[in-house]
């Protein structure tokens, strides 16, 4: 392979990574500052992905839409759309333990992937949606994957800037501060469900618009291209060993998280047939292995939370 | 339609089904009251119990009857390893992190399982088994076994939580932990005695399951929900709770069918679970609300 | 005289802060001694550090002529100290007498004189040994309380406010059978909020303020004296 390739690969690459940045940052205000666990990430992006996708592909037989509307206008769309999946669920099991949330998590997601899998009349159930138009997708190759990286990197810079602005506000301390210590913010009048809410919302939103992004990359969108538990376990694993609570930390774990994937698929594509399939399972079972490695050797991940905004989190075990 | 046919295609399929969900509900709802945390890995450990009774079937020729408490014994033993491994060293930090940690496990099972036994589906037995009719009630050998299996189960685990010292010690440290610990009971000695049972229940669960559909590496994840729908649904901590509660979920499964599409029978236990977090999050039969 | 319970300029307290400033106290046997003081005296938190329940800085305590300064709690009961926290002191979905075996949990061999003991001590609890716990009245819990920790037959019995919550009629019967208890050779320490009644009942008492020892003697004395009496009776 020449240079070229590599070039375009790392492109490639870089564009995969500024998505799942997008994912990661929306599970950090979710887990990294408020505490949810949130185990159907892939459900929220799946939701932005075919949202975007029926807003801007034109029109088609048999299902809905296309409308054929400005690409902006799409990803708004994803971000709502997947914000109002969120807010029910988050309205009836914010009041719990996050247990709850995770299992109602993995429950939404599965019921967005048996609607995707089964509607024809929204999303063209297993042919998917094709057409999604790609901004400046009609530039030669080269130039149209680097106006692409520079969309999503503009997109990802934008949306960090103001996650890191509500985090330094008075709104990201007293999140902190509820996470760190629900009774004490309970006693001082704070609406703890409501501010849960919020976060649970926003970072749904964002993780709308990583799907979003991703198929209009992508150009089509179908059920079978992400796997849900992987995708989502991709993103856990990623925040956690970035360093959760840090938003540097959230998007340096995914470059590290991304290209170690990426990397071990290119090893194992190598293999014989028969090996290349149980070598994929490998690679999952690793990864799994590699969050048991950083929850206990490095729980702070690698970029930890800055000084002074951690309270022992551990004290508010029950 | 007749109320034999619903009986036949709805009703038994719901009940043994449910029979199913019950076994792992009632392991879900004692490591949610004991252990304090959801265990994201339950249906995963299902699914390896199931796997293993398939190698003892294959590898020993036995019947998968004979192979169920084979199963049972060595999925309890991996159920202890994998608190040993992955969950021990988490019990001083919050409980979510043990949850996290568990969605990780769920993932490095089922990708043992994969490796070892592929992707492709697999049965216990070849062939089609002819119901035995009984007064118009069709009812498979194994269906019968299956409800029957799991009333066993359930009633040796209640025997053993009322009347032995150590199943007392259990429902002691879920009704109040810190109170067990000042009357000297060990805790290290029952999260071992409670995923022995658990890891055990598990894999009857897998089997069952194997039993009546077929061995898939998802199997026990799809399960998942219903599991838990079943265990909020009766009361956390609450095993009589746990057992009506996955008769339920299965038998809502299998009815959903006569007014929705097939593809969301899981819609129903989502609905259910919702249902009752919003409603009446202790349950059916009070149980705890962590 | 032999003392059970011997504490020695004790500091501590929960992470960083000391609520403990240097107590000192100590408990003969078959000895009922009370701590009274204000809130926030740091009365149930010298009573916790007894139990290792808390991070003890300085000093020491010894149990019986053993020094059990920094033990787990559960070595502590096989040490023969029983500790009656003032909450959630029972198994709610357990009955009476399932809450009465738990408090035997680490003992074997014949138990029915324990039971028998404290169905003599608790005759109430006898007639409801099948209700569950948590169905039963504030005092009636309290007793159950008691008589968990009493199947152990400890040397040393911990009270964190036995009587809190409690009518002046279930009061009198928790003390009465306190001495109940000591006459049969328990040493008992509680803590008290009704300093008035408490230290009329007691054989000693301690009065705590911030985390220090501010006065000591008997029951009788304390409620003579003039600074103890502006504390808690007079005001």
């Amino acid at each position: 392979m020449e240079w070229i390739g590599l070039a375009n690969y790392a492109v490639f690459m870089a564009i995969f990574i500024c998505i799942y940045a997008l994912l990661s940052l929306g599970l950090n205000i979710q887990w990294g500052f408020t505490g949810l666990f949130n185990a159907g990430i892939a459900g929220f992006f799946a939701v932005g992905a075919y949202t975007s996708a029926v807003l801007t592909s034109p029109a088609a037989e048999g299902r809905l839409g296309g409308f054929d509307l400005p690409v902006p206008i799409g990803w708004i769309g994803a971000m709502v759309a997947a914000a109002l999946i969120a807010w029910p669920i988050g309205k009836i099991c914010l009041r719990f333990r996050s247990d709850y949330l995770a299992i109602a998590t993995i429950g939404v997601a599965e019921i967005i992937r048996l609607v995707i899998k089964s509607e024809d009349w929204l999303t063209n159930s297993a042919r998917g949606i094709t057409d999604i138009p790609r901004p400046f997708g009609d530039l030669p190759y080269v130039y149209s994957q680097l106006a692409y990286l520079a969309i999503v990197a503009s997109v990802l810079f934008v949306a960090y800037l103001m996650v890191e602005r509500q985090i330094a506000a008075p709104w990201g301390r007293m999140m902190r501060a509820i996470r760190d210590n629900e009774d004490a913010a309970r006693a001082m009048g704070k609406d703890v469900p409501f501010r849960r809410l919020e976060a649970f919302i926003f970072g749904s939103a964002l993780m709308g618009l990583g799907g979003a992004l991703f198929a209009h990359f992508n150009r089509t969108i179908t059920p079978e291209a992400i796997d849900p538990m992987i995708a989502t376990f991709l993103v856990w694993i990623m925040l956690i060993l970035g360093g959760s609570g840090n938003n540097r930390g959230a998007i340096l774990g995914v470059a590290v998280v991304w290209i170690i994937w990426s990397m071990s698929e290119i090893v194992t594509d190598q293999l014989p047939h028969e090996y290349a399939v149980k070598a994929k399972y490998m690679r999952v079972f690793l990864i799994g292995l590699m969050l048991q490695l950083v929850l206990r050797f490095r729980p702070e991940g690698l970029l930890p939370e800055p000084q002074g905004t951690r309270a022992e989190m551990s004290e508010k075990s029950k | 339609m007749g109320a034999l046919e619903i009986i036949n295609f709805y009703l038994v399929p719901g009940i043994v089904i449910g029979s199913i969900y019950a076994l792992g509900a009632v392991g879900i709802t004692l490591v949610f009251s004991i252990l304090r945390y959801a265990h994201l890995a339950h249906g995963d450990l299902a699914t390896l119990g199931a796997f293993l009774a398939l190698g003892a079937v294959t590898l020993g020729g036995v019947s998968p009857y004979v192979a169920l408490p084979v199963a049972m014994v060595l999925t309890a033993a991996a159920a202890v390893m994998i608190d040993k491994a992955f969950y021990a060293y988490l019990r001083e930090r919050p409980k979510i992190v043990t949850v996290m940690a568990s969605l990780g496990v769920a993932l490095m099972v089922r990708a043992i399982v994969q490796v070892v036994w592929g992707v492709d589906s697999e049965t216990y037995t070849r062939g089609i088994v002819r119901p035995d009719v009984w007064f118009g009630i069709r009812l498979r050998d194994r269906e019968l076994i299956t409800i029957f299996a799991m009333i066993g189960l359930v009633l040796a685990l209640h025997v053993f939580l009322q009347q032995s010292k150590w199943g007392k010690a259990m429902r002691a440290m879920s009704d109040n932990p810190d109170l067990a610990l000042l009357s000297g009971v060990d805790n290290k000695k029952v999260v071992m005695l409670t995923w022995i049972i658990v890891g055990g229940l598990c894999a009857a669960a897998g089997v069952f399951l194997g039993l009546n559909y077929e061995l898939k590496a998802m199997m026990g994840w799809t399960m998942l929900l219903p599991m838990f729908a079943a265990a909020i649904l009766g009361g956390v901590g609450r095993v009589e709770g746990a057992v009506l509660g996955g008769l339920i979920v299965g038998i809502a499964e299998e009815m959903s069918t006569l007014f929705l599409p097939t593809e969301y029978k899981a819609a129903t236990a989502f609905a259910i679970l919702l249902l009752m977090l919003l409603v009446r999050p202790t349950g059916l039969l009070k149980g705890k609300v962590l | 005289m032999s003392d059970i319970l011997v504490m020695r300029d004790l500091v501590g307290g929960y992470g960083d802060a000391n609520v403990l400033q240097g107590v000192s106290m100590r408990a003969a046997k078959a000895e009922i001694v009370v701590i009274v003081g204000p809130n926030g005296a740091g009365k149930s938190t010298a009573m916790k550090a007894i139990f290792g329940l808390l991070k003890v800085r300085g000093g020491s305590i010894t149990v019986d002529g053993t020094e059990i300064t920094g033990w787990e709690p559960n070595r502590i009961v096989e040490a023969g100290v029983c500790y009656v926290p003032q909450v959630s002191n029972v198994f709610r979905e357990m009955t009476v007498h399932e809450n009465l075996e738990m408090g035997a949990f680490l003992r074997t061999g014949d138990l029915s004189a324990a039971y028998d003991r404290v169905y003599t001590l608790f005759p109430d609890l006898k007639e409801r040994r099948k209700a569950l716990a948590g169905n039963l009245s504030g005092g009636q819990r309290q007793m159950v309380a008691m008589g968990r920790a009493l199947m152990l037959e400890p040397k040393l019995l911990l009270l964190d406010e036995p009587t809190a919550g409690l009518s002046p009629r279930y009061m009198e019967q928790i003390f009465q059978i306190c001495r109940d208890v000591r006459d049969t050779g328990v040493t008992i320490v509680l803590v008290e909020q009704h300093a008035k009644q408490a230290l009329a009942f007691a054989d000693r008492g301690y009065v705590l303020a911030a985390g220090a020892n501010r006065h000591e003697g008997t029951g009788a004395d304390l409620l003579a004296d003039r600074d103890v009496a502006d504390m808690f009776l007079g005001g």
